[in-house]
Formats: structure tokens, sequence, C-alpha cells
């Protein structure tokens, strides 16, 4: 114990100091209970909670070997006080389970009678369930199912769910070995699923529903066809917007034995319902009249599968439409739990517990993901700038700092550095990207581009025809860009960390050579959008990307 | 046994007078150790001080302080009257032969000799006899029995146990009903089964009529049933529960907590250095002070006040005597401590302090919410309390829950029990102070009670000379404080060695956070404080890097070259890139726009005029410099810089902040008023903190030899003064020499007339006539109340009431000649 790579710190935050020999064995047996907060270079920051203690007791761990984990690799003494508590949380959960009764149906059974009344009592639990049959046990109507699994997580007792799911109408689907074409001039090839793709279809079935973690560009859409395949039943996939949705498809044609004409897309532009449907989640969550108009999506047939793409960004509606869907298998996928609204809890109660999580780090050393070099450049603006900045309104400021017409001077200087590599440039602000893509002679993508225009220049883009290529905000998420070696953001949505992780995202799928991937922030000196790239820049550093401030005067050529 | 009869109470008396007087000189000083109070004051004769112990305070004082058992034994035997030694385990409940332990029989055995010693039992040749006057402290059923009713036996002339042998089961369901008490039992309607039975248990003599509605079980029958025992089982000390913990976890609690307790004291002090609160009039910290200073100590309410309360306990805050008063850091001796010095400061404070911080947030009697730091928390019987928790926890290895402390307190004194919330703010004050860890006694918190055991007196003394000291606020303060003898100090040592190492690097990281993996040293310590705030704290210290934590550093007068060297000699790994940078470029802006100051200024629109004015040696006195070409700056006030510039010829005008020109003649200086001399600081800085009476009056061992060969020669001897004045706790009204003249204390008249009224005897007394003459008479005291005696005058054949305070002496009769 006196050397261990770990310290336990009494506000439940645990340091693993990364070059100590027993740091991976210690990572490993703190993953399942302890949440990754921060990994930079020397001491990556866990923490436990409630959330993350009850996920590990879902995946079978038990708060004994939670502590001896704790105590096994600690460098000091483990705060008493944090072990009690742990055990106190863990012991928590399952002390409620819903199961099914053959006469009485859906029951929420406990092992503990004074927990149940405690349950009972609460106010927030009232008209969601029914008669209690007896001491131990209580009907729940079927459709609460959900709402009371999330009234539970926030009354601190959460349910384990053993009542099981209805089958889905079958539908029969695999892997196939060799990919299907998509466009004329492409080869089949080999492939498998990676074995950590495996690993976490697995884990998703065996726990019957939850999240899987993978960081962007690790292949979560493989997973989702992985878990389809192991359930053979028809499949509704939401997704986050109508270009990714066409991924997913052209994924789904070219990975497994499903057929186009199999796959149906749900969106604004079309309202096909197929064995295989894919549906965004503005359709669903467009109201008409105060009524969403869509949800008869949701029973149009019997789902034997419900996948939820980039589940951190999943709107309310969508979690209260969830919560009628308990019956049916649940998978979400996403590169991380973190929401920015904070509703982690509603994933938990919802879709399910963490089933499967590997480390971004991790699987960039697997090789899977390309390492990447991330640079901030700092413009100094001109005095006249700077004046203009120093008396704007403070709701102008952003705007006028992150679109000053300096970074088209250091855009074009970045985009110098790499002539031979795919580079994006990102941004915010429409206007200032239209005069970059002219500055750079780029094409440029924005929300009003059409999806078949969309489609078309970035598939130029995969095919090397075009290097460079400005998007808007359209690009963050679910658009697969493998070749891209090269982000520029000249301008982003106020120092998002979702967004980071997306933008990176575009960049990290491995390359042919095995090239560095660079992203460049481009910053305006003294001004909010330093302070917002401040955000990022920790947010970066956390994932433990190495990461550099520099000057803008120090680029050749500005 | 059980039938064995009560003597009669005058003999009892006397016997029980000699009993003490044939006590060995060691025995007797053994005895007044035991009760204090029956040396203070000095009681006259062997024979007043058998009175004052058998008194009825005196005896309710004695067994306040036994425990359990000892409670237990001195109980039966005043139940039972007399029993042999050899009786007392059995009737006190232990079980029989094989299985009595020999541990048992020897925790008794040793109750009765604490008995013995305090004399609350004595030794008639063997025959073990109850101290007079405990029938009436135990009251009506000492250990549930009934009365004693001698005739019985005398009325049916049949033997106890067959009797109760042959009792129908109806009858004997009411006897066990009535065996383990109360004794008394209510008389059931007539006509009913019950009713006869109860009826034929009366006529059998088993039971007695109390009044028409009551019947009671006699002492000899109850004993009878319970098989002889007064008690089922003996009262043993009670193992306390508890449950293991590792010693390196309770070492490292403790550390941490006395670590933690010394960072809340020290930011406590600067954060009250910067911002100090206002004193409340009636002495106190007022709520919202309380709750701010919870949030710069990111703990809860309580716990602020108990840090504040340690803080000023140990000199470390004190008010400013202003004329509105303040709480002020004092004592600039602690900055130059390390921490395990610090906390030695704390900790002996602590160990001393009759403040009672867990109240903080109750209301008294009045309604009145109990602030922090109020003169209202001081109570004297919390140094001793806290002794005996401490020695509870320190007689375990185990981790005790306070339930487990309550219980073994409530043992060791059940008719004076603690107060249980008492105990759990002592216990959780010791655990934040790291006297414990995780609910065991640490080593630190075994050097307190060590200190506390060795020299408690000193302690306190200590304690109330730093009060002393408080007084004379503003005074020299330096050495209030004295360093415990020479060398080490070992409160200091004791943490040391349960510190962890101190580590002298820090892993610096790109995301501009810093770890200290372990305790820092001071140098870290100090470099982390000023330029990083600080994010997670225990076993490592995390910390963040920012634009305003660097500025901070800065601030402080380090340039960011020094301030990337420090970094870079405590960092295992080069500074990252991000955090020189940030370093440099918050340089950079640092100083960009600057604050100085000037009394006054000068505007001209033409240079010239300004740069010759600012060169002109007449006057270098106004302190004038140029802060742009058409403004000069002056130290000097505007009214001296007007006037100076006039004598010079510069016909100049005075600027009002609206920048309109102002009319001189109504303006005065901008002095602001000198603040008045403090004062009212002695007249106020006594209150409240007065009280130092920390225990019981303590004498010496020659002091109570002494005072027993004066018993011996009868108590004519003049008692030096000396030894008594030093510990001035004798009561006022004791005069200084209390045999020569004819009156003796107060106490000891009081404890014969008492003895005399108990026992029907006959008295000689000394009182103030009528006629203001002194008159001495032979009374038979009957009733002594209300600060008035009732006595009978055989002599005259007349009832009498005199005012006590008109009574010189009392003395028995034989005693007279």
């Amino acid at each position: 114990m006196a050397d261990g790579p770990l310290i336990v710190q009494s506000d439940k935050s645990l340091l693993l100091e990364v070059d100590h020999p027993r740091a991976a064995a210690a990572r490993r047996a703190i993953a399942p209970f302890a949440e990754l907060e921060r990994a930079p270079e020397h001491i990556h920051t866990y923490r436990l909670t409630s959330l993350g203690l009850w996920n590990a007791r879902a995946a079978g761990h038990d708060a004994e070997q939670v502590v001896d984990t704790l105590i096994e690799f600690s460098r000091y003494p483990v705060p008493h006080a944090l072990l009690i508590d742990v055990a106190e949380v863990m012991a928590r959960y399952g002390r409620l389970q819903l199961t099914t009764h053959p006469t009485h149906g859906l029951l929420l059974t406990a092992t503990d009678k004074a927990v149940l009344t405690e349950v009972l009592r609460s106010k927030r639990t009232s008209g969601l369930v029914g008669e209690r049959i007896d001491e131990l046990s209580v009907v729940v109507h079927p459709s609460q199912r959900g709402h009371l699994k999330q009234v539970l997580v926030k009354l601190g007792w959460p349910a384990e769910d053993l009542a099981g799911y209805v089958d889905g109408e079958a539908h029969p689907i695999a892997l196939t070995p060799l990919t299907t074409p998509r466009s004329a001039g492409e080869e089949p090839s080999e492939w498998a699923p990676r074995p950590y793709q495996s690993q976490a279809v697995e884990g998703f079935w065996h726990g019957g529903s939850g999240v899987v973690v993978l960081p962007c560009g690790a292949g979560k859409t493989i997973v989702g066809a992985g878990a389809m395949a192991r359930s053979g039943t028809t499949t509704l996939i939401l997704v986050t917007n109508t270009v990714s949705a066409r991924q997913w498809r052209d994924e789904l044609v070219r990975r497994t034995t499903l057929t186009e004409d199999e796959i149906g897309e749900y969106s604004g532009a079309k309202k096909e319902i197929k064995p295989v449907t894919i549906a965004t989640y503005q359709v669903l969550t467009t109201k008409r009249k105060g009524v969403y108009t869509h949800l008869e999506l949701l029973d149009a047939r019997d789902w034997g599968l419900v996948l939820y793409d980039e589940v951190h960004l999943l709107p309310a509606p969508i979690f209260r439409m969830t919560a009628d869907l308990q019956a049916r298998r649940r998978l979400g996928l996403t590169a991380t739990l973190v929401r920015e609204d904070g509703k982690e809890d509603e994933v938990f109660s919802l879709i399910g517990p963490k089933r499967f999580d590997a480390p971004w780090k991790d699987i960039e050393a697997q090789g899977y993901i390309a390492p990447a070099d991330c640079v901030e450049v700092r413009l100094t603006l001109p005095e006249s700038e700077r004046m203009t900045y120093a008396t704007a309104e403070p709701e102008d400021k952003y705007r006028l700092a992150a679109s000053v017409p300096g970074k088209n001077r250091v855009v074009e200087a970045l985009v110098a550095q790499h002539p031979d590599d795919q580079v994006l440039v990102i941004g915010q602000y429409v206007d200032q990207l239209e005069e970059l893509a002219a500055h750079l002679g780029a094409p440029l993508i924005t929300g009003s581009t059409t999806v078949r225009e969309r489609q078309k220049l970035f598939a130029a883009f995969r095919d090397r025809e075009i290097s460079r290529l400005v998007v808007s905000k359209v690009a963050n998420f679910s658009v697969d860009l493998p070749e891209a070696s090269v982000a520029i953001q000249v301008s982003g949505a106020f120092g998002s960390r979702q967004e980071e992780a997306q933008r990176l995202g575009r960049i990290m799928r491995p390359k042919q050579d095995g090239r560095t991937a660079h992203f460049y922030a481009v910053v305006a000196r003294d001004t909010v959008d330093q302070d917002f790239a401040a955000h990022r820049q920790r947010f970066l550093a956390e994932q433990g990307y190495a990461y550099r401030i520099m000057d803008a005067e120090d680029l050749p050529a500005v | 046994m059980a039938s064995s009869l009560h003597e009669a109470p005058a003999s009892a008396t006397r016997r029980f007078a000699e009993d003490l007087r044939q006590r060995s000189d060691t025995a007797l000083v053994a005895l007044l150790r035991a009760r204090g109070d029956l040396a203070v004051p000095s009681p006259a004769t062997l024979r007043s001080l058998a009175a004052r112990a058998s008194s009825h305070t005196s005896l309710e004082r004695a067994l306040a302080q036994v425990d359990a058992l000892v409670l237990q034994v001195v109980e039966a035997v005043t139940a039972v009257g007399e029993l042999r030694r050899a009786q007392v385990a059995h009737v006190v409940g232990a079980a029989h032969g094989a299985e009595a332990s020999s541990a048992v029989s020897q925790q008794i055995d040793q109750a009765l000799d604490v008995a013995l010693t305090a004399a609350l039992v004595w030794d008639d040749d063997g025959v073990l006899r109850p101290s007079p006057g405990l029938e009436e402290v135990f009251g009506h059923y000492p250990a549930g029995l009934g009365p004693v009713v001698q005739d019985r036996a005398s009325d049916t002339g049949q033997d106890l146990a067959e009797l109760l042998r042959e009792t129908p089961p109806e009858q004997r369901a009411v006897l066990d009903a009535l065996a383990w008490g109360p004794p008394a039992g209510r008389v059931p309607p007539g006509g009913t089964r019950q009713r006869a039975a109860v009826d034929a248990l009366v006529a059998h003599g088993l039971l007695t009529r109390a009044d028409a509605q009551h019947v009671l079980l006699t002492r000899e029958v109850g004993l009878a049933l319970r098989d002889g025992r007064t008690h089922r089982t003996p009262a043993l000390r009670p193992e306390p529960a508890g449950h293991d913990v590792a010693a390196e976890t309770v070492a490292a609690e403790s550390a941490s907590a006395a670590l933690e307790l010394v960072r809340r004291v020290s930011v406590l002090r600067s954060a009250w250095a910067d911002d100090p609160p206002r004193v409340l009039r009636s002495g106190g910290l007022g709520v919202r002070d309380l709750r701010r200073l919870a949030a710069v100590l990111e703990c809860d309410e309580p716990e602020a006040a108990f840090v504040a309360e340690t803080a000023v306990q140990a000199g470390l805050i004190g008010d400013d005597g202003e004329v509105e008063p303040s709480f002020v850091a004092l004592d600039e001796v602690w900055s130059e401590l390390d921490d395990a010095a610090r906390w030695a400061v704390l900790a002996r404070a602590w160990a001393v302090s009759p403040r009672t911080p867990w109240r903080v947030g109750t209301r008294d009697e009045g309604g009145m919410l109990r602030s922090a730091l109020s003169p209202d928390l001081e109570r004297g019987w919390v140094p001793r309390l806290r002794g005996a928790v401490l020695r509870v926890l320190g007689g375990s290895a185990r981790a005790l829950s306070p339930d487990d402390v309550v219980a073994a307190l409530t043992w060791e004194a059940p008719r004076n029990a603690p107060p249980e919330t008492a105990v759990r703010g002592l216990l959780s004050e010791a655990a934040s102070l790291g006297v414990t860890g995780a609910g065991a006694m640490s080593p630190p918190g075994r050097a307190v009670l060590a200190a506390m055991h060795r020299d408690p007196v000193a302690a306190s003394g200590a304690a109330s000379r730093e009060r002393g000291d408080r007084a004379g606020a503003g005074g020299d303060r330096a050495g209030h404080r004295p360093p415990p003898a020479s060398g080490a100090d070992p409160l200091a040592e004791a943490l040391r060695a349960v510190l962890p190492e101190e580590v002298d690097e820090m892993l610096l990281q790109g995301d501009l956070t810093g770890v200290v993996p372990g305790r820092p040293s001071r140098a870290l310590a100090s470099l982390v404080e000023f330029a990083a705030d600080t994010e997670s704290r225990g076993a490592a210290t995390t910390v963040r890097f920012s634009a305003a934590s660097v500025t901070r550093a800065l601030d402080r007068g380090r340039s960011a070259e020094d301030l990337l060297a420090a970094l870079a000699r405590h960092s295992p790994v080069p500074v990252p890139q991000p955090l020189e940078y940030l370093v440099r470029d918050t340089a950079r802006r640092h100083g960009a726009v600057r604050v100085g100051v000037a009394s006054s200024y000068l505007r001209a629109a033409d240079e010239a005029t300004l740069a010759g004015l600012e060169r002109d040696p007449a006057l270098a006195h106004l302190g004038l410099f140029r802060l742009a070409p058409t403004v000069l700056a002056a130290t000097a006030p505007p009214a001296l810089l007007h006037e100076t510039l006039r004598e010079r010829g510069i016909v100049s005008a005075l600027e009002g902040p609206d920048r309109k020109v102002l009319d001189v003649r109504h303006r005065r200086e901008g002095h602001g008023p000198g603040r008045p001399a403090p004062s009212g600081a002695a007249s106020r800085a006594g209150r409240g903190r007065g009280a130092s009476v920390t225990g019981p009056p303590v004498r010496s061992e020659p002091d109570l030899s002494a005072l027993v060969a004066e018993l011996r020669v009868g108590g004519h001897a003049t008692t030096p003064a000396s030894p008594r004045s030093r510990d001035g706790m004798e009561s006022p009204s004791s005069p200084a020499s209390d045999t020569d003249s004819g009156t003796q204390p107060h106490a000891d008249g009081l404890a014969l007339l008492r003895e005399a009224v108990r026992d029907g005897l006959l008295v000689r007394v000394d009182m103030v006539g009528a006629a203001g003459k002194l008159e001495q008479r032979t009374l038979r005291p009957l009733r002594l109340e209300g600060g008035r005696l009732r006595a009978l005058d055989p002599a005259r054949d007349a009832e009498l009431t005199v005012a006590v305070h008109r009574i010189a002496r009392v003395a028995a009769p034989d005693d007279a000649s």
C-alpha cells in the first residue's frame, strides 16, 4: 500500500499517477466505478459519483471490491468516511427491483421494508404505483416503468430493472465479412469488428439495456450494427440529423446483410417506416399545436431494439418518450456521459447504466485514433480593431472578436503549412466563413446548403478531389470525414466542451499513413474569444492532448 | 442475613464515627481524597467529620462520583442493612460457584473497597454496614425493595421460606409481580379472586397494607423471593462495542484533521485580518458573520464556530479594543510556527477550554439565539467532562461510537450522567482536532490526554493566565504562551510523528493544474498558496493556475521569471508550455493600468509652464511629478498646492470633482479624522471570560496528612492558614481561624445538628440568646429546615425555635467536657 499509484482524496476524487509502474493495473481496477474526469499528462483525475458506483453495481461489482481496490492501490490511507460512503451508496442499488409477476404483472419489490415504505411515502411516486401486494412489493403500472425509475434515482434508491423486454419482431441481421461497395470503383474489402467493439456489444447484451461510451472515431456505428445483429429484430435508430442518418444507412448497408430496401429514413424530408428505421431527433420533437406529431413512429412496429446515437445530446422530450419505451431493449452510444445540462441521471434511469467504457487515450494507444497536436494561435489585434472591440456593446463582443479580419491571414498561413493535408476550416459565423471560403478558394457548407450538395462535397473531400473545405457547425456531429487531418477552428460556440470533442472527433479517424492530426484554434488576444479558448484548452488538455499556445506573429508569411 | 434487623440509629451513628476514628491515617487520607468536600473547609474533629460524611449533601455528592457497580454494592448493603464480605457478590447478582468468574468477583471486591474507602460502607468487625444517612439518600425503596417490617415473624411464628413454598399459585403470582420492584401494588377491587389472594397474603404477613388502596411487599419477603439478592446481575463495566480500525487509518485521519484545522485557523486569521467582523453588544459573533466564515472555511456553521472558538481560546483572535470592537487576529508568533507547533497551540488551548461551541445556534431560556464566541457559552464543567471523554477513548484501542462513550460515562457516574449533547459535541471537537481519527483515539490525542493528566492545574493556570493577558488587549503578547518546559513540545512531536512525509515537488500539467502528491513542504505550500487556487485537498493537493492566481503572485512582487523559476524548481517535469505562456502573458498585462498616490493635481494647457514648475526647486516640497505632458500630480494637499502657487505668483483655480472651479475659502483640508486612541479595552476585555474554576477542589497529599493529624488531636490546634488560602477555595464564610474563638465551621455544626435530628440525640448548643448574650443549652433537635432549628429543651421541657445563624457552636454532650 505504501507506494501505490492512486491518491484518494476525501472529496471523492482519485488521483492516478500515470507514470507509476502499477498505473495500468490501477486504471483497469478503478475504471468500472470511477468516472475519468481529467486525463492530462502526469496525473489523471477520476471521480466517485453515486451514478458511477451504481453503474458498477449494475455491472456486478460490490462495495467490498471497490473498497479493496481503493485500499490496494492507494498511496496513503484511504479516508475512512469515504469508504463508509462508498459502501452506503452501493448498498442502495438493488434494494429495489422491478420484476414481472405471473399474475400481478410489473412489480416493484424491495429487500427491505423500510426502503419501500420510504419510497412510497414520497410524493413523487404517487400515481406511479398501484396497490401494495405485501410488505415488500407493490404493483407498478407498466406505462410508468420509466417514470418510476427516473423518480427512484432522484430519491437515491435506484431500482434494478429485471422485468425483461419484449422480444420484438424478428428480423435477421448479420455482419458481413466483406464490405458491400457503395459506389462505383469501390472494391469489397475484408473487415471485422475490433476487439473492443465486440466487447462493447457483449457488455450491452448481457446488461439488457444501457450505454456504451466510446470516443469519437472509435467506431460506434459498428457497435450499433453489432448490437442489431445480436438482437436480430426490427430496430429503431435515433440520430442527431439527416446527414448522420444517411451515414448510418451507408455504414449498415456496407457492413451488414441489410439492403437499402430494408432501411427506412424518417426525417423532415422522408417518412419511411421499414424493419430498420433511422429517425432524427428533430422530427420526433417536432410539435404541431402543442402535440408531438410523429409519436406514432415509436409504436409503428414492434421494435426489438431502440438505438440512440449521441446520447449526451438527447433532447429532453425524447427522454420523456423513452420513458414509455422501457419494455424494449435500448442501446445508447456516446463519446461522453457528461451532459452540459447535467441530466446524466436521466440517461442512467431511462436508457440504462453504462455497459462499456474505454478510455480515449487507451484506444489511441491501440492505434485506432490518430494522435493529435492541438495548437492555439493567438492573434494580436491591430490598434483600430482593439478600439472597436473595447467600445463595443457586451453582447457584440464575442462576435467581433471571433470574426476579426486578421484571422483570415492566419488561416491562410496555417493552410499553407499543410499543402498535402485534407484541411477543414470550421466556424460559427456564416459571413466570416463566406469570406474565408472566398479567401482560400474553398467550397463552403452551411446550414443552408442542401443535403444533396453537402453529400456531394463531403464525398469529394473524402475522395481527395478537394483538399480544403469550410464548414459551419452543421459539421459538428456525425459527419464522417476520415481523411481530414487538419482542422482549423476560427470561432466556436462559447467554448462548449461537447463541441470541442466533436470537432476533434472529425480529425481523429486513423490515417492511412499514421500521420499526426492537427487541430488549430485561432483566437484574438485579450478578448472574450481568448477566455472561451481557455475553456477549450482546458478540455483538450484534460483529455490528454498535447496543447500549445503560439503567437500568430511567429507563423511564417503572416 | 435477610432477617437481620437494622440497628438503632443512634448507636449506628456513634459506631460509624468510632469506625472512622479507628481507621489508619492512610485510610483517612484516602477518605478525604475520595470525598474532597469533607476536607473543605477543614472539619474540627473526627466526630464532625463523621457527621459531615453522613450528611445528605455529602452522601449525594459521594454517590454522584461512584460508578454503577460501587453504587450497586452500596445500595445492596443499604437495602440489606448488614452483609458479610463474602455475601456481597451473591447479593448484587453475580452467578454462583464455578460460574462466578474470578474477574467478576474481583471487580465486585474492588467496588466494595472503593465504597469502604469512601466510608459509604463501613466494616463492623466483619459485618458491612451502610453509612448512616444512606437510607434517606436511596429513598423509600432501595433496590426496589419494600419497607422493613419487623414483627412478621413474631406474628405467625412460621418459617418464611416454608411459608413461601406453601403459597398457592395465585398468591405466588402476586408476590412475583412485586418481587423485583416497585414493591407497591394496588389492591384489586373487592370480591375478585385477586383480592382474595392479596388479603390472604396480608393475613400471612407477606404483604403489608400501606394505605386503603395499596399493599407493599416487605423487604424481608422481597429479598427471600429474590433469593437473597438485591440485583439480578452485577453492573459490571460495560465493554464498549466499538469497531476495529487500522492504526494507520487512525493516524492518517488524525493528521489530516489536524492539518485541516490548522489551515482553517490560518484562513480565519487572514480573513478577519482583511475584514474584521464586529463584536456583538452581547459579546459574540453575528449570525451572518458566522455564515460568511463558514463559506470562507468551506465547512458548515458548527465547524466554523468551533474553529473560531478554538482560535480565540488559543489567543489567536481577540477583540481589538476599539470603541466599536471587532474580532481581529492577534499573536504574530503563529506565522512563524510550523504546522505541528501550530496544532500544539490549538490542542493545548482546547484541552482546558471551558467553552461549549456545540450550543451555537440553539436558543437559551429567553429564546435568544446563542451566538458563537459569546460569553454565554462558557461552562465550568467542560474541562472535567472533556477529561472523562478522553479517558474513555484513551482506554480503548478501537473506534468508539458516541453511544459507546455515553454508555461508559453513564456507567462511571450513573447518578451524575453527563448530558449526551455535550458528549457528542466534545467528540466531534476531538475529531475536528485530530485527537481522534476514524473514531479511535490517535497518537496525538494520547499526547493531549497525557498532557492533561500530567499537569491539569498548570494547564488551567495557563489558560487563566492567557485570559488575563487578553484583558490587556494590545499589550505585549509575545510570551503569553510558555513553551512547555525545555526541549521539544511533546504535543507537536506527537503530531509530527503521524504527519505524512513532506513532499517538495509538484507535477505541473498542460491543463494548468498542478498536483502535489502528498503534504506540501512549507516553501511549496506558500508558493502554491499565492500562485494558484486549490481545487482539491486531502492526502494530495490539486491546484489550478489561472490569470487571477498568477496576478496574485505578481502583486506580491514576484516577476514572471521568478515565478517560473520557482515552479521549475519544484517540478520534476518541465513547466508545460501553456503554463509558461499563461505566466508570461499575465505578466505582460500586469501593470498595464497603474494606480498611484497623489493628493492633488495640476493641469494646464501649456506644457512649458508645467515643465517649469516641476523643476522649480522652491516647489520641491510639494512633491510634483508629471503624469502626462499637461498634467502634474502632487503629494501635497490641494489647499497647500494652491496657496504655494499663489505665493509664486501663479494664479491657479481649484477644481471640484465635477471639474468646476471651487471657492477655496469654504474648503477644509482633506485629512481624515484622527482615530481616537484605543480606550475602553480594559473595561470590556474581562467581561464574560472570568470563570476559571475548572475542577473539584484539589488538595495535595501532605496537606491531607496534616489535616488528618489535626483531626486526631481533636482539631484544637490552629490550622495553618497558608495551605488553604493558596488554592483560594474555601468558602468566604469560613473564618481564618476556626477554633480559638469558640465558633466552628458552620457546616460542621449543621451536620451535627442533622445527625442529632436523625438519631434523636442530645446536643449542647452555644447560641446567642435574645439578649445578645451567648448561652449554652442542651437540646434535642427535632427539625432543621429553612434556616431554623426546632428543638426540645429537656431541662425546661419546652420546644424552642432558633435561627441557625444564632448558633455559634454545636457539640455532642460527651464532647463537651
